[in-house]
């Protein structure tokens, strides 16, 4: 499935600000086998002084856009053409046992460390645990359970428990409050999600990405589609990463593109930044997911 | 062992032993050796204690304690840390060669360290350490991870808290890693003791630290380069370490600092200045890293320093320690440090730590569960004690907390100590003992500084937190005697020639302002209160007159009602004393003319500096206000102003006419010349029948009734009195005088065009209607009384040096004014039209 992905991401100043520095985690990650880039651009108006990319420590693209002339709106574009193919099958009765993946991501069983999956494994900022939340995650673990099949049920469970609620929770609400709550949006269920598999120091990540805007015919539209998504993927280490999303109730595939991935959002969050002498800010997002059909005739392979 | 002890041999020993006790060999005494004589290196120490004696060194101690005490208020050092022994431990030059190979093996240790675990990873993925003491640390710096290139070093300087085992052995207690910078209190301590027991000192030939210093400050200088900026930041004044930031900035030539001075732009930090924003290239750090970069680390509420990062991994800023550090600060080497040390240095680590057990490993947890008496639980990266009262009371609170985090908790021992004679109440005794060293990078790699802060242990207590403290002396090696060492002093001096002038910071210029400002508030309440006290005492019928007063007193408040009896006079003087919700209470005040003193105290002289601080610190603001004691409260208002007009004195004759200045002066003139403007409202804005009184009170006000008198030899009446208090350009307390110095200094300001800067005009066009107007005009009343020409002048200086005011600061102070924000994020899930 072939998709174009439009970002925007508006932002209008009460004052002209005098500079301005965004950090920008944008650009889609390659998925060997699932997830192909065609080609991804950012577009910046006005034009910034500089826009430079670097990689962070998990791996994504991040971009970094100066602008040093006073100025009263920004708005970034980000445009990706996305291939994306059905994940390979997962049969989550051969995954391992959880005890054998904490295990291994702790440095207690495996020599050399897996030290890629370790930093999943800890509570980060974002993803502190309380005793509740542990207990709630611990009963979908029974000893020796096989660690896929735990988090499919642990993923059914809060689609069942919790209430998909914008504005009920904020984009630094911490997974204890949200959980007290049982509401929250696709950040929050991630977030919980995460907080309940560390406390038991499973290895698992936070992925940011986009859902298919408009469904295809016959289905119903996907919680979270008009906008940025966020799921988690859980590491076993035959199928390696495997993608849950709890906010629908299922293990993303074809209508899931990738963007980037981390320990918490706190690390990944599209765009942040600073800026100096504006006041208040209106922000404006805007996402659209719409699947292309290559026309004939044409190269499939576009580049940027 | 002969278990039996062994009696000190005490012909030779000063009295001031009488009472220390026999020496056990079991337990390593640092003056005695197993069998009671005195260890070779004290030997020159108790020989000049031997001719001191007891009334000799007890004098000592008393100056010792009193120029620490000096240092101390001279960098604003908080009351408590002040007092400590005046004994110094003795260390002896092949004992010193020892400890510092181990310790410059440790900083190089940790340096190895952190490099590998934000680059290579390779004690990760060997398990040399596990995974969870890194990765779960909330020191742990993402963004900090994989750079390429990395950063040259992860560490500039190191500190580390040692001690002495029983049996003789150094073990380490901490590696401060992440803010160290504790060398204000070794040099302030060191620059004291030097002092006090200057005989000794001397005589001994004990090593001095300049040195050290003089490398450290040369490898900078070769960092940085002569046209560098060095600057540390520190978290304020109310972080511990203030004192030693203050005072190590000072002695370093650094500019003093805080996270909100810091602007990142385009890979470059920048520190706010008049003069507009100056690179920075070199920042000692003493704000933790946790708290900087909140573009990276939106969690942490700090707002200081957004995007320090990318200063750092652009190459462009030296961060002294890197941000990150803290991820195997404070215990982070210790569970595994002999491994680290074999798999990164191929070494054997020379000085072992106190027993610590990393509580990540279940197995450590278990086994603290056993022996709960023996262990105390503390944040594995940081030096602050969980539980530190309750210990293990909540049991199943700390047990549930360590199965959630336990990985960033340690279980850390302190064992038995070594004893080192302390000085206490007149006698010397002996006692557990602990130490800080400071060690760091020079162009010959990394030196530690010959010397330490000392201080006693209680047994079986965790290491106390050091300031000021026992002074550690290391004699030279006999066989190496140097040339003469340069002194502290010198260094001192000889920097402040080579590096002056540095551009005043936006912060330290708005802080100026508002010292200027509150100096003149201070003074305008404490001669309100003066006055009507004076009044009041006199018991002159007209003059105490309870309207008078109540009119007097309502110059300076807002809280209290203006009702003429003597009860509201005792409220209103109350509440201008020691009332926090009365803005212009002394009490108010006085906090906030501290605040200002101590966050510009680079800015000011030493000697004004203590003034503030003298003024401030005088317990009798707390003390009981009522009437009844109104000749205490005269003195301390006489008190006051006097020290108010030494410190107007000393920042007229000491402070160079720079930015610094002029902005004092510019806070000074505002504030006196609004609050003139208010009493002259206030006691001349209406003709009364009384006027006599008012006007007399006016001229007392503003201590003027000598000029007066010796000007008109005659009775108060209004159009004099107005012409010397609002007119007079030659009469410093006059209202044209606040405008005309006002204007005349505002001119001095840098400005971007040929034009005048908006202010000064507004001040000039000021002192034109000033200059404009006469008394005669000015003191005639209208058919009701009212004055109306004075009150459109003194209504229209107060609009006017408002508006200079926020003029002032919307260009000078601009990050008060122009935010710097972090910008607000599209939140998942959430966004969309």
């Amino acid at each position: 499935m072939l998709y174009t992905v439009t970002h925007t991401t508006s932002y209008s100043y009460q004052n002209p600000a005098a500079f301005s520095q965004h950090l920008m985690r944008l650009k889609p990650r390659v998925l060997p086998g699932q997830q192909e880039v065609r080609s991804s651009t950012i577009r910046i108006t006005p034009e910034p002084d500089s826009l430079r990319p670097h990689h962070d420590m998990f791996g994504n693209t991040a971009h970094v856009a100066t602008i040093t002339r006073p100025h009263s709106t920004i708005d970034i574009l980000a445009t990706s053409q996305i291939e994306r193919a059905a994940p390979s099958a997962m049969i989550s009765e051969a995954s391992a046992p959880w005890e054998d993946v904490r295990d291994a991501a702790l440095g207690i069983s495996t020599r050399p460390v897996p030290v890629e999956i370790s930093p999943f494994a800890f509570p980060s900022a974002m993803t502190q645990a309380d005793a509740e939340i542990a207990g709630y995650a611990r009963s979908s673990f029974a000893a020796g359970r096989p660690v896929l099949v735990g988090a499919l049920e642990l993923t059914a469970r809060i689609f069942e428990d919790f209430t998909y609620l914008p504005g009920a929770t904020g984009s630094d609400t911490l997974p204890v409050e949200s959980f007290a709550l049982r509401r929250g949006v696709c950040q929050d269920f991630a977030h919980v999600m995460l907080a309940g598999l560390r406390a038991l120091r499973i290895p698992a990540r936070y992925v940011s990405g986009y859902l298919r805007t408009i469904p295809p015919e016959g289905q119903p539209k996907l919680a979270g589609a008009d906008a940025s998504h966020a799921w988690v993927a859980v590491w076993d280490p035959v199928f390696g990463w495997v993608d849950f999303d709890p906010t629908n109730n299922m293990v993303p595939g074809l209508d899931h593109i990738t963007l980037a991935w981390s320990r918490d959002y706190a690390d990944v969050s599209p765009v942040s930044g600073i800026v100096i002498g504006a006041g208040h800010q209106i922000l404006s997002v805007g996402v659209d997911v719409a699947p292309t059909v290559p026309e004939k005739g044409q190269s499939q392979a576009q580049s940027q | 062992m002969s278990g039996k002890d062994q009696p000190m041999t005490g012909s030779a020993l000063p009295p001031l032993f009488d009472d220390y006790g026999p020496v056990r060999p079991q337990r390593r005494d640092e003056a005695f050796s197993g069998s009671g004589r005195p260890r070779s290196h004290w030997r020159g120490f108790f020989d000049w204690l031997d001719t001191a004696g007891p009334e000799g060194y007890a004098r000592s101690a008393a100056d010792l304690d009193r120029l620490r005490a000096e240092s101390g208020i001279a960098f604003a050092a908080r009351e408590d840390e002040q007092r400590a022994d005046s004994l110094p431990v003795i260390l002896s030059a092949g004992d010193w060669k020892a400890l510092e190979r181990g310790l410059v093996q440790r900083a190089e240790l940790a340096e190895r360290a952190l490099a590998d675990i934000y680059g290579p990873g390779r004690v990760l993925r060997e398990g040399v350490m596990p995974p969870g003491l890194v990765y779960a640390s909330k020191g742990f710096a993402a963004h900090c991870t994989g750079w390429e290139p990395p950063v040259q070093h992860w560490l500039y300087v190191y500190e580390a808290d040692i001690a002495r085992a029983a049996d003789g052995r150094w073990v380490v207690l901490a590696d401060r890693l992440d803010t160290p910078l504790g060398d204000g209190w070794l040099i302030a301590n060191r620059i004291a003791t030097s002092e006090a027991l200057s005989n000794p000192f001397v005589g001994m030939g004990v090593r001095r630290l300049a040195t050290h210093y003089a490398a450290f400050q040369s490898y900078l200088d070769g960092l940085m380069g002569w046209e560098g900026r060095l600057a540390l930041v520190t978290g304020g004044e109310n972080d511990p370490r203030f004192f030693s930031h203050a005072y190590f900035a000072r002695y370093l030539n650094a500019a003093l600092i805080e996270p909100a001075d810091i602007t990142v732009r385009d890979g470059a930090a920048f520190v706010k200045t008049l003069a507009g924003l100056k690179k920075l290239d070199i920042l000692l750090r003493g704000a933790q890293d946790r708290s900087l970069d909140a573009l990276h680390r939106p969690d942490q509420a700090a707002r200081g320093a957004p995007a320090l990062s990318m200063a750092t991994r652009s190459g462009q800023l030296i961060s002294a320690n890197a941000l990150g550090s803290s991820a195997l600060a404070y215990r982070g080497l210790a569970p595994f440090a002999h491994r680290l040390a074999e798999t990164l240095l191929e070494a054997d680590l020379l000085v072992s730590d106190a027993p610590c057990l990393w509580l990540g490993d279940p197995k450590a947890r278990a086994q603290v569960r056993e022996e709960r008496e023996m262990w105390r639980i503390e944040p594995i990266n940081q030096h602050t004690r969980v539980n530190r009262s309750q210990k293990w009371n909540s049991r199943e609170e700390m047990e549930a907390l360590l199965d959630l985090e336990g990985e960033r908790y340690c279980a850390v021992a302190t064992p038995r100590l070594a004893h080192t004679p302390c000085w206490e109440a007149g006698r010397i005794v002996p006692s557990e003992w602990m130490m800080r060293v400071f060690a760091c990078r020079t162009a010959d790699g990394w030196s530690l500084a010959p010397g330490g802060v000392a201080a006693r242990v209680e047994p079986g207590h965790p290491p106390p937190d050091l300031s000021f403290g026992k002074d550690v002396w290391v004699l030279p090696d006999p066989a190496e005697r140097a040339a003469p060492p340069i002194t502290l002093r010198d260094v001192f001096s000889d920097s402040h020639l080579r590096r002056t002038g540095r551009d005043l910071l936006s912060r330290v210029a708005d802080e100026l302002f508002w010292l200027g400002r509150n100096v003149e508030r201070a003074e305008a309440t404490l001669r309100v209160l003066g006055i009507g006290l004076q009044y009041y005492l006199s018991g002159n019928r007209a003059d105490a007159a309870p309207d008078v007063l109540c009119d007097l007193i309502a110059i300076q408040t807002q809280t209290v009602p203006p009702t003429p009896s003597d009860a509201a006079f005792q409220a209103a003087v109350r509440a201008l004393v020691q009332d926090s919700g009365e803005p212009a209470s002394m009490a108010n005040i006085l906090t906030s003319l501290r605040s200002n003193a101590i966050r510009a105290r680079s800015a000011i002289s030493e000697e004004s500096w203590r003034y503030i601080d003298r003024l401030c610190s005088d317990s009798r603001w707390q003390r009981d206000t009522s009437l009844a004691r109104s000749s205490d409260l005269l003195r301390l208002i006489t008190d006051s102003l006097g020290i108010l007009a030494a410190f107007a004195g000393s920042a007229q004759e000491n402070l160079t006419r720079n930015y610094a200045w002029r902005f004092l002066e510019i806070g000074r003139r505002i504030e006196r010349g609004v609050a003139t403007a208010k009493v002259a409202e206030r006691l001349a804005g209406q003709a009364r029948e009384n006027e006599e009184t008012y006007l007399r009170a006016w001229l007392k006000l503003s201590d003027s009734a000598s000029a007066y008198r010796s000007r008109y030899m005659m009775s108060t009446v209004a159009p004099a009195v107005i012409d010397l208090l609002v007119l007079d350009e030659t009469n410093p307390r006059s209202l044209v005088y606040q405008i005309e110095r006002l204007e005349y200094v505002l001119e001095q300001l840098p400005r971007d065009t040929p034009y005048r800067r908006p202010e000064h005009r507004q001040a000039m066009a000021l002192l034109t209607a000033y200059r404009l107007a006469d008394a005669e005009t000015l003191a005639r009343p209208d058919e009701a009384g009212g004055r109306h020409d004075l009150h459109a002048l003194t209504a229209r200086t107060r609009t006017d040096l408002g508006q200079v005011s926020t003029l002032l600061s919307r260009a000078f102070f601009a990050h008060s004014d122009v935010a710097e924000a972090v910008i607000s994020q599209a939140r998942l899930g959430e966004g969309g039209p």
